[in-house]
């Protein structure tokens, strides 16, 4: 998802800079103490939209509010965040707080560069069992220690174009076989386009992986299951939507992602997370389509995406770390956050928005897209065997034992 | 006479001191960034290399382990043959274009400073930018396809998505190539030309008899930069295929796969040692090209 939106990050982000740059935050100048937390706490994140920025922000200003010793000075990285944190920490002047994805996370569990949070937890009133616990798993180390708490998340849903479906006469379907039903009525409806849209990459594909009943690694993350059955039948299926024209790819479609297929009318059903509602409100306002459950095969499945807010092992002030992480993952700090609808809240205590029931409902089922440590290249190279299969270079069987190969090298 | 002559010899030798003391002094700056961020990450990266890096430094000493890893990785070898196909199809396309564009710029037609600029100005442009623009112009339904024909996503297929950075970059580089062909061609003597004007010799045969190969240190220089240019080829890789290398590793160059070592995999040690067999290729390389243009002055 930040891949492919990777470019209009960077420009937005450039222009966040230079608003920042202007708006030099106001300091707090109140002496009353709350807490023995204070002084100054850096944030550091990515800036995905003005609208977001805009809200983190309140949030902050809420926060600084509360604890008025402590004053947050937030940084967001346009740019290669994770270039730009690496950096930071091999130079040991790491942000005090930071976003964590959980992709990544194990990677910088690992490099010990994230600070583990259990004794702030048990000396606080912060509950660990008010968040989705697959989502907050994400975040534990192998030595069972929590490394950082999931700001907000999203599964996957199935968004469909009304006006296309109504046209051929389908409704949203909820199953393999009634997609594929519903895609054939439409293959004639949708000019210029196809009736789906399916990324060429894992980060989709696996859903419905796991709606076969296949999965990606064992349960204890020691050994690749790629290379089964359930999950060979679920890519072939994946892959012959696409050849047989049911689906297209997102550059078959001349579009950035499958989001822009739904707002430009390129596919009548894309598979994509809550990220696409605020995006076809601002670019595409005139698109009417609705957010459905997402489709289900043998049984339910579905990706969870997370990030968190984590503390840095060589954050300069901890404490007021830990007030302003607490705050931000608290109640009152992610109801403000999630208000708006253009994040999922993870806590189980806080309402998402009014319309984004069939994303949260999607929660027992879905599972963190998160793996071991330098499976990110390991994601690389399974997507890039992807798209052989797609061109057609290479089976589906060929591409698995390729992929088990590569992921049980990563595992060694 | 003689105390004032030695006073003058004296104040002399103080001026050529203090002329060349400014002198070290200018050139101090340049040397001691040169030094800090050129040479001394060069062997530090060189050190790196024997380790298994982290963030936080050594964790483990491999010796020559990374450079024997490198041997087997079927990536790395992928990437290097993706950067030498690159670089074979860029380099001549950027010298020929280059060349004759200068040629144009240097005759005597009427708008040349304007098209100089024109032709310059893809280079000044950020990679970024430009590379951007063509993913949309060389999308399924853009700008090139509705010329052409089809629905080809050249970047989005890998039988074409090398070939889409070639065209690229030999456009966007060519400026840059101009600028060191028009030096070169501007130092040509005008005698030589009259001299053939007076023969009778045509416009291809003076391009061919004296141009050409009045510019070989031109060549060389030309060819070095092009060369050790395109072996580095990574941002407009990076970005037409968002980071991955894609589609089925038709973009996975070597500094592109140098980048996913060390940022994803956080494994600087061996994303150093596949820098430093980048170095030792390039710099075989231009020792090659040294050869093959004999004792040709350097530009």
């Amino acid at each position: 998802m930040r891949n492919r939106l990777l470019l209009p990050a960077l420009l937005l982000g450039l222009v966040l800079v230079a608003g920042f740059a202007a708006s030099t935050s106001q300091g707090v100048t109140d002496k009353t103490t709350r807490s023995q937390a204070s002084g100054e706490v850096t944030l550091s994140g990515w800036a995905s939209s003005p609208t977001e920025t805009k809200l983190l922000k309140e949030v902050i200003r809420g926060f600084e509010r509360t604890f008025p010793s402590v004053k947050v000075n937030y940084a967001p990285i346009s740019g290669d965040f994770t270039a730009a944190m690496l950096a930071r920490f091999a130079a040991r002047n790491p942000p005090d707080v930071l976003y964590v994805d959980s992709n990544v996370a194990p990677d910088w569990i690992k490099q010990r560069v994230l600070f583990p949070l259990d004794t702030y937890i048990s000396q606080s009133k912060l509950k660990k069992e008010a968040f989705y616990a697959s989502l907050l798993n994400g975040f534990k180390g192998p030595d069972g220690k929590i490394y950082g708490f999931p700001k907000d998340w999203s599964p996957l849903a199935m968004e469909t174009n009304n006006r296309l479906l109504a046209a051929a006469g389908v409704k949203a379907p909820k199953t393999w076989d009634e997609l594929r039903a519903a895609a054939r009525k439409l293959q004639s409806k949708v000019p210029g386009g196809r009736p789906i849209c399916l990324s060429p990459s894992w980060d989709r594909m696996l859903a419905f992986v796991y709606q076969n009943g296949g999965t990606f690694l064992n349960a204890t993350k020691t050994k690749s299951t790629v290379n089964t059955p359930a999950v060979q039948r679920a890519a072939e299926w994946y892959v012959t939507l696409i050849n047989q024209g049911l689906a297209g790819t997102p550059a078959q479609l001349g579009v950035g992602w499958c989001g822009e297929a739904l707002g430009k009318e390129k596919a009548a059903i894309v598979f994509e997370g809550n990220w696409v509602v605020p995006f076809m409100a601002e670019s595409f306002p005139n698109i009417r389509f609705t957010v459905n459950k997402m489709i289900r095969g043998k049984q339910e499945g579905n990706l969870a995406f997370t990030v968190s807010y984590s503390m840095a092992r060589d954050a300069k002030n901890k404490d007021a770390a830990w007030q302003l992480i607490r705050y931000l993952v608290g109640q009152p700090g992610m109801k403000t956050w999630t208000s708006k609808g253009l994040a999922l809240p993870s806590r189980r205590d806080v309402r998402a928005p009014a319309g984004r029931q069939n994303f949260i409902a999607a929660a027992p089922a879905a599972r963190p897209w998160q793996f071991a440590p330098t499976f990110s290249k390991v994601i690389d190279t399974a997507n890039n065997e992807l798209s052989a299969v797609i061109e057609r270079k290479q089976s589906v069987k060929a591409m698995l034992v390729k992929v088990e190969k590569v992921s049980n090298d990563a595992l060694k | 006479m003689a105390t004032m002559a030695r006073r003058g010899r004296g104040s002399t030798g103080n001026a050529r001191l203090r002329e060349a003391l400014v002198g070290y002094g200018f050139v101090l700056i340049p040397m001691a960034v040169f030094l800090t961020f050129f040479i001394y990450p060069f062997f530090y990266a060189l050190y790196i290399s024997r380790f298994d890096w982290g963030v936080f430094g050594k964790i483990e000493t491999l010796g020559l382990e990374n450079y024997r890893t490198l041997l087997d990785d079927e990536l790395f070898w992928r990437g290097l043959k993706n950067t030498l196909l690159y670089t074979a199809a860029v380099v001549p396309i950027q010298m020929a274009l280059g060349l004759s564009v200068a040629v144009i710029v240097n005759a005597g037609i009427r708008g040349r400073t304007f098209f100089r600029s024109a032709f310059y100005f893809p280079s000044l442009a950020s990679s970024a930018a430009i590379t951007a623009i063509a993913l949309y112009i060389l999308s399924a339904d853009g700008l090139l396809n509705s010329i052409v024909g089809g629905q080809r996503p050249w970047f989005g297929d890998s039988d074409t998505a090398l070939w889409s950075l070639v065209g690229l970059n030999a456009w966007t580089t060519s400026g840059t190539m101009m600028l060191f062909y028009l030096a070169a061609l501007q130092a040509i003597p005008t005698d030589v030309y009259e001299a053939a004007a007076i023969d009778g010799a045509g416009f291809w045969r003076t391009f061919w008899k004296i141009t050409f190969p009045l510019l070989k240190p031109a060549h060389f220089f030309v060819s070095v930069v092009s060369i050790i240019g395109a072996m580095k080829l990574f941002d407009q890789a990076y970005i037409a295929s968002g980071g991955s290398g894609g589609p089925n590793y038709s973009t996975l160059t070597v500094v592109l796969y140098l980048y996913q070592t060390a940022i994803k995999d956080v494994n600087f040690g061996y994303a150093a040692a596949i820098g430093t067999a980048l170095f030792v290729l390039i710099f075989t390389l231009t020792l090659i090209q040294r050869l093959l243009f004999g004792k040709a002055e350097v530009a």
